[in-house]
C-alpha cells in the first residue's frame, strides 16, 4: 500500500512541476500575438524548445491583467507598461521585468482605388479626431471618410493617440475594430476607408500606404519614422529556465530572422 | 385490489412506489423524488437570485467612483477647459464645410475666396486655442497627480490590511515599510486652480474676439452655394454657443460638489462613451443603447411578418407533407451558432447588402448606396434570422391551442377558409403570437456575438436627421461593449464597474421584456375564457 502511495505521489508531482515548467501562458498585444510571437513559439519548439505555448491575444491591456491575476508567463505590449499598471501588479506581489522584443512601424493605409497619394502630418490627426470630414478636403473622391480604429484596449490605439494625435480624442464617428486583420478587410471593401495597422500587414490585398509626412514605414530606418515604436514582452521578475531559453531565442539570430519575416524590425537592426 | 397487481410489478417501481414497508423510516421515497424535483426548481430560482445578487454587488460601486471621478475632473479644472472646448470643436466641422465647397468649386475665384475664408477661420481660432491648450496642459497635470495620489493610497491602505492580517513580524515590517513608501501628499486642488481661474477671464475675451474675427469672415462668404450656405445658416447657433460658454467660464466653481442624481444622469443619459482616454472617461449610456434598441427594432420588423405568415401558413394551409419539412427546418436554425452567423454577416450579408445599394435604379432609397457593409441593417437581419425560430414556434403553438369549436362555427356560418383565418383564427391566437413577437425581442436585445461582429461598433448615436437610412450607419450595442471590453478592464476599476452596471441595466431590459410577454400572454387569455 504504502509503496504505490508513495509511486502515485512522485508520479503526481512529477505531471505537475512538467506542466508548470513547459506550458508557456502569454497574453497581450494583437499585434504582437497574431503572427510575431506564435512564429516564434513554433520555431523555438522546432529547434528543441521542450514547452508548449498558450497563446491569446485581445490587447495589450490583457497582458498586465494576466500577469497581475497570474494567469500568463509573459505579456506581450505593443507599449509601455502604464504607472497604475505597475502599482496593480507590485501590490499583487508580481515583479515586472521589461525585455524589448522588436521594433513595429503603425501604417496609414486607405483603399487601393482611392486616389489620395501623399497626407500631411495635420491631416492624419484631424481625419482621426474627426475635424476632415470628406475626402475632397484633401484632393481626392467627394466621399464621407470612413475611419476604422483599433479598439479602446488597443496598445496601438493609445500609441496612435499619442504619436500621431497630440492626444486628442478620436471623432465620435470613428468605427473600433477588434483587429488588424478586421480594419485590413473593411479598409479593402470600402473606397472611403481609412485605418492604420501594424508594418506586418502592409502586404494585404486591396489595400494601400499612404505617406505621412512624406515619410514611408522602412524597416532600414525605423527610428526615423515618426510612427514607429517599440514593442515588449513582460515577465514577473528576471526570466530563468524555460522562459529565459524562450525569450535568449527571440533575440538570437535566428530569432531575428522570424522577427523580419514577420514584418517586424529586430533589435540589432534598429537605427 | 393491490395484491394480485405487486407480484407483477418490475421491482425498482416496487421499491419506489409501492412498498412503504421497506423504506428508510421517516423516508417516504414519493416525498424524496418530489423535493429532488422541487429542489431543480428552486435552484434555478436561486441561480437567477444570485446573478442578480452578483451584478449588483459588482456594479453598485460604480455609482460612487464615477462622482469620485467626475469630482476630479471638476477640480483638476478639466471641466473649465470643456466649457471653452466643446463649443470650439464646432469651428472645425464649419471648416471642414468650407473645405469642401472650396473642392466642389470651379471658378478660380470663389476658390481663393474659399480658400481665404477658411484661413481667416483657421486664425480667428487660434488665440483661443493657445490660452486653452495652456490651460488644458495644467488640469491634466493636476488630475495626474489626483490619480497617482489615490492609486498609492489605494495600494497603501491595501498593503496596511495586509499588515494588519499578518502574525509574522517581518512579513509585517517588510509590507509596513512598503506602505510607508507608497505615501505621498495629496494633491492641492484649490491652490492648483489658481492658474485656471486666473486666466478665464482672458480665456473668455479670446472667446469674443473669436466671435467677432468668425462674423467677419463669414460674412465675406461667397454665395450662392449650398455648402456655404450650410455655414452660413450655422453660424449663429455656434457664435451664441461660444458666447454662453464664455459667460459660464465666469461662473464656473471647482468646488461645486457632483451630487449623486447628476451621475446618474451622467450615466443613464450621457451620450459620450469614451474610454481608454488621455484626457477623461466618460460612461454614457445613450449611444449603446441606441444601437441595441435600433437594430432590435430592425430586428423585429424583419422577423415578425415572416415568422407568423410561416406559423399560419404551416398551421392552417400546410399539407402533413409539408408540415414536416417546414417545421424542423425553421427549427434547426436555432442550432447555428452565432458565431458562425457573425461571419456570414461580413463575408456575405454585408457585401450583398453593399452590392444592391450600388444598383442604379434603387437610389431612390433612403441612405442608398451606402458606405459601411458592416451596419446596424446588417445586424437587423442577422438577428431577425436568429429570432424566427422562437417566434415561429410559439406562433405555432398559439394557433394550435385555438379552439376546434370556433374554426367549426365559422365553417358551419360558410365562411371561406381565408375568413377563418384572418376573423377568428389569428384574433383568437393573438395573445400567443404578440408573446412570441415579446419573446423573439428579448433574444434579440441579448444576443451578443453577431452585433459585435457585424454592427460595425461606432460609440455614436446613430444621425437620425439622415431618415430611415440612419439603418444604414453603424453602431455599438449594449451586449458589443460587455464583450469588447470586459476581458481587457482591470478588475475593480471604473470602466470594469461601468460594464457591469450595462450589464445590470441589459437584465433589467429582459425581465421587463419577459415580464410584458407574460402579461400580455395572461390578459388576452382571460378574454378567451
Amino acid at each position: 500500500m504504502k509503496p504505490a502511495l508513495t509511486v502515485l505521489c512522485i508520479a503526481l508531482s512529477a505531471a505537475l512541476s512538467s506542466q508548470a515548467q513547459t506550458t508557456l501562458r502569454i497574453r497581450g498585444s494583437d499585434t504582437l500575438g497574431a503572427k510575431l510571437v506564435p512564429s516564434l513559439a513554433e520555431a523555438f519548439k522546432k529547434q528543441g524548445g521542450k514547452a508548449s505555448f498558450d497563446i491569446a491575444a485581445e490587447g495589450s491591456t490583457t497582458a498586465f491583467t494576466n500577469l497581475a491575476a497570474g494567469t500568463a508567463e509573459i505579456g506581450m505590449s505593443s507599449r509601455k507598461i502604464k504607472p497604475d499598471e505597475r502599482t496593480l501588479c507590485r501590490s499583487k506581489s508580481i515583479d515586472i521585468h521589461e525585455i524589448d522584443i522588436a521594433w513595429d512601424m503603425i501604417t496609414v493605409v486607405v483603399n487601393k482605388s482611392n486616389p489620395v497619394t501623399d497626407l500631411k502630418k495635420k491631416h492624419v490627426m484631424q481625419i482621426f479626431a474627426g475635424d476632415i470630414r470628406d475626402w475632397s478636403e484633401l484632393g481626392g473622391a467627394p466621399g464621407p471618410i470612413s475611419v476604422y480604429t483599433r479598439n479602446t484596449s488597443s496598445g496601438t490605439y493609445r500609441d496612435f493617440m499619442f504619436m500621431a494625435m497630440k492626444g486628442r480624442e478620436y471623432g465620435h464617428y470613428t468605427q473600433k475594430m477588434a483587429g488588424n486583420e478586421q480594419i485590413v478587410s473593411e479598409v479593402a471593401a470600402n473606397v472611403n476607408g481609412i485605418g492604420y495597422i501594424g508594418y506586418a500587414y502592409v502586404g494585404s490585398k486591396g489595400i494601400k500606404v499612404v505617406p505621412v509626412g512624406g515619410e514611408i514605414p522602412n524597416p532600414a530606418a525605423v527610428k526615423s519614422y515618426s510612427l514607429s515604436r517599440p514593442t515588449f514582452l513582460y515577465t514577473n521578475g528576471e526570466p530563468a529556465g524555460i522562459l529565459k531559453e524562450f525569450i535568449d531565442f527571440c533575440l538570437s539570430p535566428a530569432g531575428d530572422a522570424i522577427i523580419s519575416r514577420a514584418g517586424f524590425v529586430p533589435l540589432s537592426q534598429v537605427r | 385490489m393491490d395484491s394480485p397487481e405487486s407480484s407483477g410489478r418490475p421491482p425498482l417501481r416496487n421499491l419506489i412506489v409501492r412498498s412503504r414497508t421497506r423504506a428508510v423510516p421517516g423516508m417516504d421515497p414519493q416525498k424524496i423524488i418530489q423535493s429532488f424535483f422541487g429542489a431543480s426548481a428552486s435552484a434555478a430560482v436561486i441561480v437567477l437570485v444570485l446573478i442578480m445578487v452578483f451584478l449588483l454587488l459588482e456594479g453598485i460601486d460604480f455609482l460612487p467612483t464615477y462622482q469620485r471621478e467626475l469630482q476630479t475632473y471638476r477640480r483638476a479644472g478639466l471641466e473649465l477647459c470643456d466649457i471653452a472646448d466643446t463649443p470650439l470643436k464646432q469651428q472645425q466641422a464649419l471648416a471642414s464645410l468650407l473645405r469642401r465647397a472650396g473642392a466642389a468649386a470651379n471658378d478660380p475665384q470663389v476658390k481663393a475666396a474659399l480658400s481665404d475664408a477658411e484661413d481667416a477661420f483657421d486664425t480667428a481660432i487660434e488665440p483661443a486655442a493657445e490660452v486653452l491648450d495652456e490651460l488644458k496642459a495644467h488640469a491634466l497635470e493636476t488630475k495626474g497627480l489626483a490619480v497617482e495620489f489615490h492609486t498609492l493610497e489605494t495600494s497603501r491602505q491595501t498593503l496596511l490590511k495586509a499588515a494588519a492580517s499578518t502574525d509574522d513580524p517581518a512579513v509585517k515590517a517588510g509590507l509596513l515599510m512598503d506602505a510607508e513608501a507608497a505615501t505621498i501628499a495629496p494633491v492641492n486642488f484649490s491652490g492648483r486652480i489658481l492658474p485656471l481661474l486666473e486666466r478665464r477671464e482672458e480665456l473668455a475675451a479670446k472667446l469674443h474676439d473669436y466671435t467677432a474675427a468668425l462674423e467677419k469672415a463669414a460674412a465675406a462668404l461667397p454665395a450662392g452655394n449650398a455648402l456655404t450656405d450650410e455655414v452660413r445658416a450655422a453660424m449663429p447657433a455656434h457664435i451664441a454657443e461660444v458666447q454662453t460658454a464664455a459667460t459660464n467660464l465666469k461662473t464656473w466653481d471647482a468646488d461645486r460638489p457632483v451630487s449623486m442624481f447628476s451621475v446618474i444622469g451622467a450615466f443613464f443619459f450621457g451620450t459620450r462613451w469614451i474610454t481608454n482616454s488621455y484626457w477623461q472617461d466618460f460612461y454614457g449610456f445613450v449611444p449603446l443603447l441606441t444601437g441595441s434598441v435600433v437594430i432590435a427594432v430592425i430586428a423585429i420588423l424583419i422577423a415578425t411578418p415572416v415568422s407568423v405568415t410561416a406559423a399560419i401558413y404551416t398551421n392552417q394551409f400546410a399539407s402533413e407533407r409539408e408540415k414536416e419539412i417546414i417545421k424542423p427546418v425553421i427549427e434547426f436554425i436555432q442550432a447555428i451558432p452565432s458565431v458562425v452567423l457573425g461571419f456570414i454577416g461580413i463575408a456575405l450579408v454585408g457585401d450583398l447588402i453593399k452590392g444592391v445599394s450600388e444598383w442604379s435604379w434603387l437610389q431612390w432609397v433612403s441612405g442608398f448606396p451606402i458606405q459601411e457593409r458592416l451596419n446596424m441593417f446588417n445586424a437587423g437581419c442577422l438577428l431577425a434570422f436568429m429570432a424566427v425560430p422562437t417566434m415561429f414556434s410559439l406562433s405555432e403553438d398559439a394557433l394550435n391551442n385555438v379552439p376546434r369549436a370556433y374554426i367549426d362555427a365559422s365553417d358551419a356560418l360558410g365562411a371561406t377558409k381565408l375568413q377563418t383565418v384572418f376573423r377568428v383564427i389569428v384574433p383568437a391566437g393573438i395573445s400567443g403570437i404578440l408573446s412570441a413577437i415579446l419573446l423573439g425581442l428579448g433574444r434579440v436585445i441579448g444576443e451578443t456575438m453577431v452585433v459585435l461582429l457585424v454592427a460595425g461598433n461606432r460609440i455614436a448615436i446613430p444621425d437620425f436627421s439622415a431618415g430611415p437610412g440612419v439603418i444604414f450607419q453603424p453602431a455599438h450595442t449594449l451586449t458589443g461593449i460587455i464583450a469588447q471590453e470586459l476581458g481587457e478592464v482591470s478588475r475593480g476599476s471604473s470602466h470594469w464597474q461601468a460594464l457591469f452596471m450595462v450589464g445590470i441595466v441589459l437584465f433589467a431590459i429582459s425581465l421587463l421584456v419577459n415580464g410584458c410577454a407574460r402579461a400580455v400572454a395572461r390578459r388576452f387569455e382571460s378574454h378567451k375564457a
